[in-house]
């Protein structure tokens, strides 16, 4: 009997749709019990601080999840992040480099961080945990002499500072949703008739509608929540944009098919001729770039670079805990770079859900630990569907 | 005296078959102070299921890799139509043609049947754009679809009915079966299947010995690694003994009783 569910919620997470679904459900689980118990969760307001508080997870959760699918892990992205936004700070603030030209040394060091520690994972053999341990605390002494004395610097560069402040204007916020919603609504379409042409077998109509409805449904709503506050931010569209590059490296390329490969299966992937080392070191370096991206939007939400707010906090585990959420696998070779978004949106709405309620920090740390417990007890139970037999 | 022995149990009707299209001459390898293949020679046509039988320890499964280029011999040649070849790796022996499906298959269960067909070698629009990168050109989901949904059907392969399930959800069966169509796939006309029935129940068994019947009609070169007699008879024309690191000889099917096969398994004679 338990088998058989097992298999079911296996096959179910299987489907995109289904890798979708618990995450979603956690989320608009958790909207309504604070909705109800403080209805001020539901503003516009909170909403768009909501967004914008679960940008930086967000962002790592999204990188961490391209090494998670290689059955890899980076516990590192913390400390990169906060190692590049360092530099871009010390450069931008102290020694007067423009902003632009700072936050893409800051890019570049965090791709060549990821890119070091994925070469010593795939040519030295050392599993990643190990390197990117290593490379936690090895980072965390770089931030620091990187940071100074002082410990901290604030960022003021208008330009670094507009990452998180600029909005854009409702009607073009409205604009890029519609334009979002007809590519989403064609791609379905034109699949829909190319498959037919070819004789293959298409998903039901109204499975295809029902997606359709839900995605514009969605855009639409946050769009329009949104621009009730202040308007859609820069930072969600530079967000989504950068999870949409991703999303379609990991399962429309030959490299996002070595990716989930090597996750599956290390020994057929090598049989098949895909460099492992080729993909470790390059997964790492895209890793280290998103990491140095979360830690620019960090630098600019905070107006400040500190040690506290990168390495010294519970950023690492809510990145990771956000792509697990998200349904990820920690085993390797199933998840998507999408549902790290939903798993970063889950634990946001949890925290600033029950900071609205007045909870305290200690209870903040149980809950969050609760719903990790869950989704990854869930990934254990249908990892792989009916191979566990 | 070992060679004599092939010649002698050639198949009488040689002259109506196909030529020979794949030999391997002298294959010597030692591993250490053992023997693990002693001058041995092999050899294959086209259309023709080749059954490669023996002992645990016989030589069977360092031949496969020898052939397969998995693994490197000491001293030996091959042929393929007559002309020499080198095979120093896998990727020499896939690029003359040769395919193994070991006994773990090597699918990757998280990804789909038409995936796994693919893997490694997909198709790709803008290939001929050399500017972008080979990983990084948009796969064309469709036609890779299309082929592999016609590779099954070539194969007779019924039981599979979406080209989107995923490995991790089909039986054994139906798993060697993807296998073996990924070794036929891309050009390849010498097949090596390691123990495909192994672990496979009645019916499972049943599919993949027509699948490997079928591989005759598409003019393959096929070698079959079997620990079941019933099997080996049930498919293949040809039998080649192997005994302590050497080939002690060819035997085709419809001449032969299988207890004299087991004979020179266990005894040698």
């Amino acid at each position: 009997m338990l088998k058989n569910m097992q298999e079911k919620i296996g096959y179910l997470r299987e489907t995109q749709l289904g890798s979708f679904i618990p995450v979603l459900l956690a989320l608009i689980a958790i909207w309504v019990y604070f909705g109800i118990v403080e209805p001020v969760f539901l503003s516009p307001r909170n909403f768009y601080f909501l967004f914008m508080q679960s940008a930086v997870v967000g962002t790592l959760a999204v990188g961490v999840t391209l090494v998670l699918l290689m059955g890899d892990i980076d516990l590192s992205i913390a400390t990169v992040a906060g190692v590049c936004a360092a530099i871009v700070a010390v450069l931008s603030t102290n020694m007067g480099v423009s902003a632009p030209i700072a936050c893409l040394v800051g890019l570049g060091a965090g791709a060549l961080l990821g890119g070091i520690m994925g070469t010593v994972i795939a040519y030295f053999r050392v599993p990643s945990f190990v390197v990117t341990l290593a490379g936690l605390l090895g980072f965390q002494g770089l931030m620091m002499k990187i940071l100074g004395i002082h410990g901290a610097i604030n960022v003021r560069d208008p330009f670094i500072r507009g990452l998180t402040t600029t909005t854009l204007p409702d009607s073009i916020g409205l604009i890029l949703a519609a334009i979002g919603i007809i590519i989403f609504g064609l791609t379905i379409w034109k699949s829909r008739r190319a498959r037919n042409a070819k004789n293959l077998d298409n998903e039901l109509l109204y499975l295809s509608i029902i997606k359709f409805v839900f995605f514009s449904t969605l855009v639409l709503t946050a769009t329009l929540i949104l621009n009730a506050y202040r308007g859609v931010p820069v930072t969600i569209i530079i967000l989504l944009s950068i999870t949409g590059f991703l999303g379609w490296l990991t399962t429309s390329t030959s490299y996002g098919r070595a990716i989930f490969a090597v996750g599956g299966n290390l020994e057929s992937a090598r049989r098949v001729g895909i460099s492992i080392e080729y993909m470790r070191i390059s997964a790492f370096a895209l890793v280290g770039f998103m990491a140095a991206v979360g830690g620019i939007i960090g630098a600019s939400r905070y107006a400040s670079v500190s040690f506290n707010a990168f390495a010294g906090g519970p950023l690492l585990l809510e990145a990771i805990g956000a792509a697990v959420i998200g349904g990820t696998s920690l085993f390797g070779g199933r998840g998507s770079v999408w549902n790290a978004i939903l798993g970063a949106l889950v634990i946001g709405s949890l925290g600033n859900g029950l900071d609205l309620a007045g909870a305290q920090a200690a209870d903040k740390l149980m809950f969050s630990g609760a719903i990790l417990l869950i989704a990854v007890t869930l990934d254990a139970l249908t990892r792989g569907g009916t191979s566990r037999k | 005296m070992k060679k004599n022995n092939i010649n002698l149990m050639k198949n009488p009707s040689s002259e109506q078959t196909n030529p020979i299209h794949f030999s391997a001459q002298g294959i010597v390898k030692k591993f250490g102070g053992i023997d693990a293949l002693n001058d041995v020679s092999f050899e294959l046509r086209r259309g023709e299921v080749m059954g490669l039988v023996g002992d645990n320890g016989a030589g069977k499964s360092t031949l496969m890799k020898a052939i397969s280029g998995a693994q490197l011999c000491d001293s030996g040649a091959f042929f393929i139509d007559g002309k020499e070849v080198k095979i120093d790796s896998p990727h020499d022996a896939s690029s003359k043609g040769i395919q193994i499906v070991y006994q773990d298959l090597a699918l990757c269960e998280n990804l789909d049947v038409t995936a796994n067909l693919f893997l490694g070698n997909e198709i790709r629009y803008l290939d001929n754009l050399k500017i972008i990168p080979r990983a990084l050109r948009p796969l064309n989901h469709l036609s890779m679809e299309e082929q592999t949904k016609e590779a099954l059907r070539k194969l007779k392969v019924k039981t599979i009915t979406s080209m989107r399930t995923k490995i991790g959800f089909l039986s054994g069966g139906q798993r060697q079966s993807i296998a073996i169509a990924r070794a036929i796939k891309s050009d390849s006309t010498i097949v090596l299947l390691d123990e495909p029935t192994a672990a496979l129940g009645v019916s499972q068994t049943k599919e993949v010995l027509e699948l490997v019947k079928s591989l005759r009609e598409t003019n393959h070169a096929v070698v079959l690694i079997s620990h079941n007699l019933n099997n080996i008879f049930e498919v293949c024309d040809r039998i080649t003994i192997m005994r302590q690191g050497e080939n002690i000889g060819v035997f085709d099917t419809i001449n032969t009783a299988p207890d004299q096969i087991v004979s020179y398994i266990t005894r040698g004679k």
